[in-house]
């Protein structure tokens, strides 16, 4: 079992005391992410955003939050056996899990790496796979949490805050 | 002034006797700003970005657009008209679009300009902006008022993006505004400088600039209301051919597509988008970075470009065909581009950061705006999910949005009420 961690400073102290309790969301979103369905991949993430639109939230936030989510959704269809994808609402943070069926990571730390991609054709010619996908996940999340098994699954966490 | 306290003007106008609340209108809306209520439709103000969908949609010609009459050219000593491109492609080929342009002259006007003048300008201008601003990518044009609109509306974490550029017909009038100052010995406020436009978006634009710094246009007048008059003129002139110069190389502004084409060079990549749900769609990949690759995104609201504007009369593919033969038959004209580009290093063409017209929250406190979402989510598994529109709001999430808001109640739901009147039977 392997773990990847990255919190923001200012926000460590209160990311782990959130994760240790996981309060009850106001809002809470499932969606399904097919293999390989480019089609499909992002309406999740669509959905997400439109929420926070109706919340009212900052536009620079919310873009943060728009392009974090949006790169671990079509990680997962490009990447995994299929998986899923819940969003907890809060008045404060968005927290978001992507669970996968598979096959997990061999190595975090060089999927970190920008310009890395264990990409095949097909999601090349998608115009996805230019090994970015985790990097500005990390750079546009407050925490970025990886927790993945080579021949196991993965869980990748995300928590935004507003302020 | 905040978001809501600013009054929006709009180009549109609902004559509720015409209205039957069939709700053709509140479908093709893009930014929900449509409702029927007690049978007639009604428009949102701060909603509404102009787009002109519902005028095109309306069956009933319920909803007019609203353009300048012609008679407020008199209250100026000189008076200017600057031509859309679009223009270019309304007449029939027997009319050569020297001759249109020589009776509209006649109309009353003491000059009148093109946008095609200003075209090579523009793309020098726009590539000039891709260039000077590398850390923002992709730059969205500014040119079509409805696209920037939508875009405070609909995307404001876009705004940045934006072209902080004027839009070439308001280019062209910081320019004749000061040569004609200068060559007349006029002041200011002598000067009429007058838009004939395609769209309602470009009435709004002249009545209500998005970040203008400076004095544009007295008025815009619509492409079909000169057509009409340009028509009667034509007659009282005989068929005499005019030598009046015409820019036709430069009409390829009307057209969807072909701005980009120009702009797009060895170390730039621009691409294409036209029609309110392309554009839409677009931002919205966009705002996840997906096109990040891109320099420079068109956006034009109107399907095919400006030629697409509501208020042309010609359908926009004959007249694209039109304005194509014109551009491939014409001479290029050297045009003296020395004082605009002075007027751009000066910064006369900036346009100040737009502001977001949030209108999309449910409310201004986030924790009031969650109870409100919790409530929403409550009445959405109630209603039917059949988005009939026959309660007057767009869809079932639109209605529930409307219920939490206090703008409609559940028994507007016809397909409920239905279903209660068959439950007491």
């Amino acid at each position: 079992m392997a773990e990847y961690w990255n919190i923001e400073p200012q926000f460590e102290a209160a990311a782990q005391a959130f994760l240790a309790n996981k309060p009850d969301a106001e809002v809470t979103l499932q969606s399904e992410i097919e293999v390989k369905d480019f089609v499909n991949a992002g309406k999740g993430s669509a959905e997400v955003k439109n929420i926070l639109k109706r919340l009212g939230i900052d536009p620079a936030v919310l873009r943060r939050i728009a392009v974090a989510s949006y790169e671990a959704e079509i990680n997962v269809a490009a990447h995994s056996n299929g998986g899923r994808m819940f969003s907890y609402v809060y008045d404060d943070l968005v927290y978001i899990r992507f669970e996968d069926n598979g096959p997990g990571i061999s190595n975090i730390a060089q999927a970190m790496v920008p310009g890395w991609s264990t990409a095949d054709d097909l999601v090349r010619e998608m115009g996805f796979g230019a090994g970015l996908g985790l990097p500005n996940i990390q750079k546009n999340a407050d925490l970025l949490h990886i927790d993945s098994e080579a021949g196991g699954t993965t869980t990748l966490e995300i928590i935004v805050y507003y302020a | 002034m905040t978001v809501s306290e600013k009054k929006y003007y709009h180009a549109l106008q609902i004559v509720s006797d015409n209205c039957t609340g069939c709700t053709a209108c509140v479908r093709v809306c893009p930014t929900e700003a449509i409702r029927v209520r007690n049978g007639k439709a009604h428009i949102d103000a701060n909603r509404c970005v102009d787009c002109g969908n519902c005028v095109t949609i309306c069956p009933f010609h319920a909803i007019l657009p609203k353009s300048d009459p012609l008679e407020i050219i008199q209250n100026y000593k000189y008076k200017v008209a600057v031509l859309s491109s679009s223009f270019a492609g309304q007449f029939t080929e027997d009319i050569p679009y020297a001759t249109a342009k020589q009776a509209l002259l006649e109309l009353g006007f003491d000059e009148v300009a093109e946008e095609a003048m200003v075209t090579d300008f523009m793309i020098g201008l726009i590539r000039d902006y891709i260039r000077q601003h590398k850390e923002i990518r992709p730059i969205l044009s500014s040119n079509c008022p409805a696209a920037v609109r939508l875009i405070q509306v609909k995307y404001p974490s876009l705004l940045p993006n934006l072209m902080h550029q004027e839009a070439p017909m308001s280019i062209l009038t910081r320019y004749i505004r000061e040569k004609i100052q200068a060559e007349q010995n006029l002041p200011d406020t002598d000067i009429g400088i007058f838009l004939i436009v395609p769209c309602v978006a470009h009435v709004t634009a002249v009545h209500q600039p998005e970040g203008a710094y400076k004095h544009l246009q007295d008025g815009a007048f619509s492409v079909g209301m000169i057509y009409g008059k340009i028509r009667e003129r034509l007659r009282k002139m005989n068929g005499e051919q005019q030598q009046m110069e015409t820019y036709e190389k430069g009409l390829t502004w009307a057209l969807a597509g072909v701005e980009a084409e120009m702009v797009d060079c060895e170390d730039i990549r621009a691409l294409s988008v036209n029609g309110t749900d392309n554009v839409l769609e677009i931002l919205s990949k966009v705002e996840d970075h997906y096109l990040d690759q891109y320099d420079y995104i068109v956006l034009r609201s109107c399907t095919n470009g400006c030629v697409g504007g509501c208020l042309n009369v010609e359908n926009p593919f004959v007249a694209t065909s039109r304005i194509k033969k014109m551009i491939k038959s014409a001479e290029p004209k050297e045009i003296d581009t020395t004082k605009l580009k002075e007027l751009y290093k000066e910064g006369e063409f900036a346009v100040a950061p737009l502001e977001p017209r949030s209108i999309m929250e449910l409310d201004k406190d986030i924790k009031q705006a969650i109870q409100k979402m919790k409530k929403l989510n409550e009445i959405l598994v109630m209603l039917p999910g059949l988005n009939c529109c026959a309660c007057g709001s767009p869809s079932c999430y639109a209605l529930a949005e409307d219920i939490v808001c206090d703008k409609a109640s559940i028994d507007d739901c016809v397909v409920l009420l239905k279903r209660h009147q068959k439950e007491e039977d």
